[in-house]
């Protein structure tokens, strides 16, 4: 009957504003906005507003389930760890540790991440963890690890109001990012320019100063282009050059080659646009960039990364307030994800998996061997299993069978597994496919810390029960530790325990605990000797690896470009309303209220050109796979450029999109493929391609 | 107003609102304004232990207590594949105590608005509203401009409380409480108060201008008010707004006025047990707070929607908090002057920045 209250940080998007949960008979009921927190300031967008619906009882799996003859029928938890336990030692025993994985949760906390990469180095023996950064900002983790030697947001949030130009190349902060597009929005009413480069007309593009609309794919010539013509015109920061990189002059004359004309024509950018952009963004006091999806989910994502770093570098628009090289992260803990190390090449605070120290250094601190061998990407684990080598996966809290590339492949892969084990809040796709599926606890019924975009680690609060036996994630991770045999290793009774733990065997974050994360409304990491409060702003002085480095990449096509069967470009975005599979958002009346009629954003000229009725029901197909859908004309997209939204299952994008690989990363060129459009029968609804409960196609 | 001499009938002396505060809850469960370490205020049920209430002054939380009347989410029926049955809230008494004077105004607002609905007002006779006069602006507010403070409003409290200030006065705070209601004044008979005369009205008068003065005069605010009247606001004023406009519901949720809602059902799948040879559906019908700035809230069946643009869903917005329209009904403009939209839109387009802009649209 009474309400209580409790503080939390929005389970959403990377922004990590602070929401107030409120609480009456074990439901959260609502959710109030803070307004003494530094980010949120007393905001929230729509989706956090709807915070409540997408944790709600009803929705949420309460008991183990197992699958049997197709259907699923309840378990205990005794019966599910057993045969969990069981099977994985049978995997490893007859194929070796490469044939089992973890795929963690970027929406779970460091503590559940940081006790799942251990649990696969030091119980499965294996190398083989990864999550969604993966097909997110891997290019930027290793782009920008080369370019500088750190991979995370250089500035911070609030840089955005101390700069005199804002460029966002690839990312439509208001919809995705949105406490964040707002302060975009403030800086330009107070001044600052703006400049959005964009394939679509985003709500950014459209109060810009300057939209670049690219044609899809062109970065890098755009970039080199922007370098040309700053050269060209001594617009560059000789000073910051000369004291802190090394590469310009391979760099100056590697551009040359991108004159106005050449970049123009791949681009499609007006030449004086190109001008006018090269020299805002040179010339400004203070420069911030922000970039997205449209840098990275391309098979040139890793050199786009490091093209937007040779911008930022020969200006020397880094190391100071209101600059910065500032990959936005898109969930609400993918950045701690990476930084616990649920990546095959690194260990928490990034130490290198393959580095003989590294992994003693573990193996004595946890007091058993790590794993030995190089791990798969998620992608990898995926390819492997389709081949027959991979055999048992646990996926935590993701749905890939929608989100990530080329669906048919995934759910291939996924059927080929011997054992799935999905742990999750709801029965998703993806759960729909499992072997076993065992209820998880939502970020309102634990504790734990999340590390925003910002690099900024915040606790977050429980504030009620998990539903039925639900349990978190770290928790279920150290029972089935002990059913391997392990019961020491993973003995913890805290998410404090697992912290402290972590902060012992990492730099960055050897400054922080709970009571200090609890006093500074969190703490910015490198929190270490040198920098004791937490660091709002990277590189001030130098860089990790010492000076910059400016690396010359070129312009490659996309690994698809349209032809005569496949005539439209096809890429993905994603809506202000859902988020990520759809899952949580899609629970709230309001936000489903909100979803378009027609999912294929198509421009009024090619709707005309085809003959199309407003929301006509379509086929559209690649190479890959087919959806049916409705239209939704819009003068976003350009002519020749289709765009859907990735966030329902119904008519999942991804049955369309390439797994084309960034050889670097394995990040798959989400962002553009070819697709061709063919119009369904007048009035014949388009089929949903949403799975049967027991996780069977139906369109396919 | 009151009439004066009722007023001084029902007017007492306070030295330590602990006695007030301790003795109500002894009949209500309290809730207060409490803050955290981080400075944060929030309406807060007080589950026992006591803690020092905020008042007034600087201390508008920005949720107000609207939710304690108006539910967020409450269950109105359910139906087992027979009947349908009302489910009304289950309420105990409860004390808001310390409200505003520009949230009282709002909860008397909506107490029109939900004049005959059941929930609402089941909830609302439990409440007993102590109110309180503020002694300073606060950040974002214009109360006085829309007749909606500093001072409580005589009909729109059951208790009020004021702070006097005596002249050459000593640390000691005396109270002036005032009983405006038959439940006010039943609810503290019980207490052996002295009573306050004529001067202690008069001083709370006094008060009330000195308040006032303090009060930055946001003229745009009165100037914009007479341009959405006049009709004088030009469309394209509103296009370049609601650019801005994300529609994440955050002014209408923190509106101390805002009332629209949705309603939706849970379906239970899987019925407990079936009832003869009858497919038994378990339905519950909810509602939850909607906001008129979504693009689906006015659209229709059909797909056609009256408000597609959202242009024309902002100018709604405002149309309702300013418009001299719903003076017959309301008896007041719907915005009570508090400035919760202003800190909490993401988009700059909150009460302040939008009758800035058309103010200095209009005056060209």
């Amino acid at each position: 009957m009474s309400r209580t209250q409790v503080k939390s940080v929005c389970p959403f998007c990377g922004v990590g504003c602070g929401i107030g949960l409120v609480a009456s008979d074990n439901n959260i009921i609502t959710v109030q906005p803070l307004l003494k927190h530094p980010i949120s300031q007393g905001k929230l967008c729509a989706k956090g507003w709807n915070t409540a619906f997408g944790i709600n009882r009803h929705g949420r799996l309460t008991q183990p389930l197992m699958k049997k003859n197709g259907k699923f029928r309840v378990v205990s938890w005794q019966q599910a760890l057993t045969h969990i336990a069981k099977k994985l030692n049978k995997f490893i025993s007859e194929n070796g540790p490469q044939s089992v994985g973890v795929i963690s949760s970027a929406r779970a906390t460091n503590e559940d991440n940081y006790a799942a990469q251990k649990f696969a180095r030091a119980v499965l023996k294996t190398n083989n963890i990864d999550h969604c950064a993966r097909i997110c900002h891997s290019p930027s983790v290793a782009g920008l690890k080369k370019t500088l030697g750190s991979g995370a947001m250089t500035n911070s949030i609030d840089d955005v109001g101390k700069a005199d130009v804002i460029m966002v190349i690839g990312a439509d902060p208001t919809e995705n990012h949105a406490i964040i597009g707002g302060q975009i929005m403030q800086a330009k009413l107070r001044g600052a320019k703006l400049i959005v480069v964009d394939p679509r007309k985003t709500r950014l593009a459209k109060v810009a100063d300057l939209h670049l609309q690219l044609k899809i794919g062109t970065n890098i010539a755009l970039l080199n282009g922007l370098l040309n013509i700053i050269f060209a015109h001594d617009w560059q920061n000789d000073e910051f050059i000369a004291r802190r990189c090394e590469g310009f002059d391979t760099l100056k004359a590697h551009v040359a080659d991108y004159n106005v004309e050449k970049v123009a024509a791949i681009t499609g950018v007006k030449g004086a646009d190109l001008v006018s952009a090269a020299k805002l963004y040179s010339q400004a006091n203070a420069a911030f960039l922000a970039y997205g999806m449209g840098i990275t989910q391309f098979v040139s994502g890793t050199n786009n990364v490091i093209a937007v770093s040779n911008l930022a570098l020969s200006c020397g628009q880094i190391g100071r307030e209101g600059t910065g090289i500032n990959p936005l992260r898109g969930q609400n803990n993918v950045q701690g994800a990476c930084d616990m190390g649920c990546l095959p090449n690194v260990y928490p605070d990034y130490q290198n998996s393959t580095d003989k120290k590294v992994r003693e250094k573990f193996s004595d601190a946890w007091h058993t061997e790590v794993a030995k061998y190089p791990g798969l990407t998620s992608l990898g684990m995926s390819h492997q299993a389709r081949h027959g080598n991979f055999k048992g996966l646990l996926i935590f809290g993701e749905d890939p069978v929608v989100t990530d590339p080329d669906r048919n492949k995934v759910a291939q892969g996924m059927s080929a597994m011997d054992l799935l084990v999905v742990i999750e809040l709801s029965m998703t796709e993806t759960a729909k496919m499992a072997d076993i599926v065992l209820p998880a606890a939502s970020f309102a019924e634990k504790k734990g810390t999340f590390t925003n975009c910002e690099r900024r680690v915040q606790l977050i609060q429980k504030a009620v029960e998990p539903p039925g036996e639900a349990r978190i994630d770290w928790q279920i991770l150290s029972e089935l530790a002990k059913e391997m045999g392990l019961p020491e290793l993973m003995n913890w009774q805290t998410s404090e325990q697992i912290f402290d733990e972590m902060t012992q065997l990492t730099d960055s974050f050897s400054g922080m605990s709970y009571p200090r994360l609890e006093q500074n409304n969190g703490l910015q990491w490198p929190c270490n000797k040198e920098h004791p409060d937490g660091c709002r702003c990277l590189h001030s002085s130098t860089f990790p690896i010492g000076k910059g480095q400016l690396i010359s990449v070129d312009h490659v096509p996309t690994d698809e470009v349209p032809d005569h069967d496949y005539p439209f470009w096809f890429t993905t975005m994603r809506l202000h309303f859902h988020y990520g599979c759809g899952s949580m958002t899609r629970q709230s009346p309001l936000l489903e209220r909100e979803t378009p009629n027609g999912l294929l954003f198509i421009h009024p000229q090619d709707a005309l050109d085809l003959g199309l009725k407003s929301h006509q029901g379509v086929t559209i197909s690649s190479r890959r796979g087919c959806v049916e859908t409705r239209i939704e004309i819009s003068d976003q997209v350009s002519p020749g450029l289709l765009s859907m939204p990735y966030h329902f299952k119904e008519a999942p994008s991804n049955l369309l999109t390439n797994n084309a690989m960034d050889p670097s990363t394995e990040m798959p060129e989400l962002k553009v493929c070819a697709v061709k459009l063919v119009p369904l029968p007048e009035n014949q609804p388009p089929r949903s391609s949403a799975l049967s409960d027991a996780g069977i196609g139906v369109l396919q | 107003m009151s009439n004066g001499n009722n007023m001084l009938n029902d007017s007492y002396l306070l030295q330590n609102l602990a006695v007030l505060r301790n003795h109500l809850a002894e009949s209500y469960s309290l809730v207060q304004i409490q803050k955290d370490n981080d400075g944060e205020e929030m309406w807060t049920e007080q589950l026992g232990e006591s803690n020092v209430p905020l008042f007034g002054h600087k201390h508008l939380p920005l949720a107000s207590p609207k939710g304690f009347l108006f539910a967020e989410k409450e269950a109105l029926y359910k139906f087992d594949g027979e009947t349908f049955e009302t489910i009304l809230p289950q309420v105990v008494p409860k004390v808001l105590f310390g409200v505003q004077a520009c949230d009282l105004t709002a909860i008397a607002y909506q107490d029109k608005f939900f004049e005959f609905d059941p929930y609402y007002q089941k909830r609302r006779e439990h409440i007993l509203l102590v109110g309180i006069d503020c002694e300073s602006p606060c950040s974002n507010g214009f109360c006085a401009q829309v007749d909606a403070g500093p001072h409580v409003n005589s009909s729109t409290a059951d208790l009020v409380l004021s702070r006097l200030k005596l002249e050459g006065a000593n640390q000691l705070s005396e109270w002036l409480l005032i009983a405006e209601t038959e439940k006010g004044l039943n609810s503290i008979k019980a207490l052996a108060l002295e009573k306050a005369d004529e001067e202690h009205l008069r001083l709370r008068n006094k008060l009330l201008e000195k308040v006032k003065s303090e009060f930055i005069d946001y003229s745009y605010i009165n100037n914009a008010i007479e341009y959405l009247n006049n009709n004088s606001i030009p469309i394209k004023l509103w296009e370049e707004l609601s650019v801005r406009c994300l529609s994440c519901s955050g002014c209408t949720n923190l509106c101390p006025t805002c009332s629209c809602y949705s309603t939706y059902e849970i379906v239970n799948k899987k019925p407990e047990k079936t009832i003869s040879n009858s497919k038994v559906l378990k339905t519950e019908t909810l509602r939850v707070w909607d906001s008129c700035l979504f693009q689906g809230f006015q659209r229709e069946a059909s797909g056609h929607n009256p408000a597609q643009k959202a242009a024309q869903r902002v100018e709604r917005f405002w149309f309702h908090k300013f418009s001299d329209e719903f003076l017959p009904e309301f008896k007041r403009y719907g915005c009570v002057g508090c400035g919760r939209c202003e800190q909490t839109c993401p988009g700059t387009i909150g009460v302040h920045s939008v009758m800035k802009r058309i103010d200095q649209e209009c005056c060209s």
